[in-house]
């Protein structure tokens, strides 16, 4: 569209200025309008004076401004500190762990059976006698503020201690629990020390079962768990289970039978010294091979392999095909990288054989 | 003050005012539909509505809008809450509204308002 008039500059500087002051003016005009119109409308509505109640209520439901409480006047953490009576185990349970507390005490929801059955899985396998539900549950309960069992540093256990499972005492005692001061800790995930070599065969199958640094626990998760590599996994089974069980259950699993039931004597032996004759089911020969072993290998970690495998060795004597058991340990000691291990394997199996 | 032409006086009259020299009635002739002229663009491109939400948004933000309000209750009251009209509310709060608008938000719509008149002029 044609504008007929002059560029605006210069002298008309004062013309557009005074022009832009018209528009704005005029914008500023119709707002106030508005407005007008907004307001009239509510009054004769009735709706105008609506947010002014009467002084009682304002003063009630004014916005508080205190340090320690929010602005309903409402203290933060009032019922943290507080401890509650569980109406089943009689038992003062911090308020915020009540709810979960009483899903397993009551036995209901759903981990509490998940719970309860892998917990009777594995005591069935360790001792014969009952285990009480209630002591199982509270091996995992974390509610239970007992100071001690918290702390759980170089724990020195209390024998009578109710959170110890009655199932764990009549185990060969006196390793376990040493064991157990130096693996502290029963409130979370699984403590391997107090699994028998076949309920550790079991799980491993299932779970993931690497062991934490810091709480020293199996990971309870899937074989695919995230956090946990697969080599992870692999050593934790050569760990608990012996050479001749490197694999994860998806992949080869010939030889592990023979060897697990010395794993868990075998692990202790590792630890302490001083208990050779303490392993339960130990063998003779196994044994005296150990000691041979022992005093080849200086480091701990390579007597870790030749201890395992001269386990493997001395189970062996039950009949289970060797090769199987050889090629396994052959293939574990790879891994390992010790120097000797293959050929004084073999020397171990031409005198067992 | 508005000067209604008909359209024959129209075309002559800067004719005339080109001879003449240049009389007040012209000039007011021309500010007049210099005026219309931007009113039409700015209506036409939309800019005027634009500019309308905008004040609205920045006079609500700044809490004039809160504060006319306050006026507004104190007339109601004074008038009383049956009797007020629009043009009592009108005659006695926009001169307040007018003077209660911040300097921020004045400068800028004016500033704006500058922007779109130095590009379309021509």
């Amino acid at each position: 569209m044609k504008m007929e008039e002059k560029p605006l500059s210069g002298p008309d500087n004062t013309r557009l200025e005074a022009l832009i002051q018209d528009v704005y003016s005029e914008l500023v005009e119709d707002a106030c309008l508005g407005l007008c119109f907004e307001v009239h409308r509510a009054v004769k509505q009735g709706y105008f004076f609506l947010d002014e109640t009467d002084q009682d209520s304002i003063k009630e439901f004014e916005i508080v401004d205190q340090p320690g409480v929010d602005i309903f006047g409402q203290v933060f953490n009032q019922w943290k500190n507080k401890e509650c009576e569980c109406p089943n185990c009689k038992r003062l349970i911090a308020a915020s762990r009540f709810a979960p507390h009483l899903e397993k005490c009551l036995g209901m929801g759903r981990n509490s059976s998940r719970i309860a059955n892998r917990r009777l899985a594995t005591n069935n396998n360790i001792s014969k006698s009952e285990s009480d539900q209630e002591d199982n549950d509270d091996l995992n309960d974390n509610d239970w503020s007992y100071g001690a069992e918290k702390k759980g540093e170089n724990l020195k256990i209390n024998q009578n201690s109710p959170r110890r499972s009655k199932s764990l005492k009549h185990k060969n005692g006196e390793w376990l629990r040493r064991v157990d001061s130096v693996l502290y800790n029963y409130n979370a995930g699984i403590s391997y020390e107090s699994l028998g070599p076949n309920e550790i065969r079991s799980l491993l199958t299932t779970q993931c079962g690497v062991i934490s640094e810091h709480t020293k626990r199996m990971c309870t998760r899937s074989h695919r768990c995230p956090q946990h590599t697969d080599d992870q996994r692999r050593a934790i089974r050569l760990f608990l289970l012996g050479p001749s069980v490197p694999t994860l259950p998806d992949a080869d699993v010939e030889g592990d039978s023979f060897d697990i039931p010395n794993g868990q004597a075998l692990l202790s032996r590792l630890q302490w010294e001083d208990f050779p004759d303490v392993s339960p089911t130990d063998s003779a020969s196994s044994k005296a091979s150990t000691n041979h072993s022992d005093s080849k290998r200086p480091k701990k970690k390579k007597r870790l392999d030749l201890s395992l495998n001269s386990g493997g060795g001395g189970v062996n004597m039950t009949g289970v095909s060797s090769s199987s058991c050889q090629s396994n340990i052959s293939l574990s000691t790879k891994k390992k990288k010790p120097k000797t291990a293959a050929p004084s394997v073999s020397s171990i199996y031409d005198e067992l054989n | 003050m508005v000067v209604v032409f008909s359209l024959f006086d129209a075309d002559r009259l800067p004719n005339l005012a080109r001879r003449s020299g240049i009389s007040p009635t012209n000039t007011m002739n021309k500010e007049a539909r210099l005026k219309a002229s931007i009113n039409q663009k700015l209506t036409e491109t939309g800019e005027r509505d634009r500019l309308k939400e905008l004040l609205r948004a920045k006079l609500t933000e700044c809490g004039w809008k809160d504060q006319m309000k306050a006026q507004c209750k104190d007339v109601i009251k004074q008038k009383g809450l049956e009797h007020v009209t629009v043009e009592d509310l009108v005659v006695e709060v926009t001169p307040k509204g007018r003077a209660l608008v911040p300097d921020s938000v004045k400068k800028e719509l004016l500033q704006r308002i500058r922007a779109f008149l130095t590009q379309h002029a021509s």
